[in-house]
């Protein structure tokens, strides 16, 4: 057993999305690996964007839900 | 001999020439399959357990859409049901990935064996905890693994199943396996899955042409896959697998 820092954390490297063969290819840490299609990455894409603005201007740790 | 890659080289679990000869007895019939055929299905009672002699098989699970998790491949000496025994229905389905060739023992033969033979009934049992152990390396691939980890790992672990049952020289072996399979037991896309396989193969790490794996770096691809053979309890592992080495933790 690890010590209790080394519980997983939010991953700080970004993930690394390629073009394969007509869809698009994420690979990241923690076992990111996922394939969409164009329409589907790019709606990701913005979708993350959106939330990272809002993550931003939330405090560390805390649940506004 | 049927049964003469079962538990081949497994530590503390490899069978005397009368325990084999009491599995060899046992056995009631010998079928061959036809490749991507079922074999048995989840929820039906069994009252038989197969012994894989040649060939490839899985076990595997469907989602709602019908797309299929491969769950574990079978090798050549491996059981695929034996855990029916105690359980009497698979949760699970079975299906060759190539043309296959099993050996049948009907329950009621290990009901006997349980009885007569405790050291053997030990060793069957032994045979299904490896199972469980390879599962669990299973999820910690599927878990934690990014993609390429992912096939590495996979690529190592089958590389040393084949050599712990003699069908693997250590660097190059027959996997029956497509892209298709590969993504299906990895987890991936078989566009992702196309993407690895070439950039383990400009890593220098390995090939897979034709199902056939050619390994290049065992030492590299084994750190890239996060790869520790422990949990196969083969005999001496260092010895049977060359240029074995530790991943740091």
């Amino acid at each position: 057993m690890k010590s209790p820092s080394a519980e997983l954390q939010p991953e700080t490297e970004p993930g690394i999305a390629t073009a394969e063969q007509g869809v698009v290819v994420l690979d990241g840490q923690d076992g990111l690996a996922t394939t969409m299609t164009a329409d589907a990455a790019a709606r990701t894409g913005q979708s993350l964007i959106d939330a990272a603005a809002i993550a931003r201007s939330q405090k560390p740790g805390s649940n506004d839900d | 001999m049927f049964t003469e890659r079962f538990l081949r080289h497994k530590r503390g679990a490899t069978l005397s020439t009368a325990e084999r000869a009491r599995l060899e007895s046992g056995i009631s019939e010998v079928r061959t399959y036809k490749a991507r055929r079922l074999v048995a299905r989840a929820g039906e009672r069994l009252t038989e357990s197969t012994l894989l002699i040649d060939g490839f098989m899985c076990r595997y699970l469907d989602d709602r859409a019908g797309l299929r998790q491969l769950v574990a491949i079978h090798v050549p000496g491996d059981f695929l049901d034996l855990h029916a025994y105690p359980l009497q229905t698979l949760d699970h389905d079975v299906a060759t990935i190539t043309g296959a060739t099993a050996a049948i023992i009907p329950h009621s033969e290990l009901d006997i064996i349980a009885d007569a033979m405790p050291e053997l009934t030990r060793k069957l049992w032994f045979s299904t905890l490896l199972d469980a152990a390879i599962h669990r390396a299973w999820l910690f691939r599927l878990g934690r693994l990014d993609a390429i980890a992912r096939v590495a790992h996979f690529l190592c672990e089958t590389n040393a199943r084949l050599m712990s049952a003699g069908l693997s020289e250590g660097r190059r072996f027959a996997l029956g396996l497509t892209q298709s399979d590969l993504a299906e037991v990895c987890g991936l896309t078989t566009v992702h899955v196309n993407r690895v396989v070439r950039q383990l193969r400009e890593e220098g790490l390995c090939t897979f042409r034709s199902s056939l794996v050619e390994i290049l770096d065992l030492e590299r691809l084994t750190i890239r896959g996060q790869f520790n053979p422990a949990y196969l309890y083969i005999d001496d592992p260092a010895d049977r697998l060359p240029s074995f080495t530790r991943p740091k933790s």
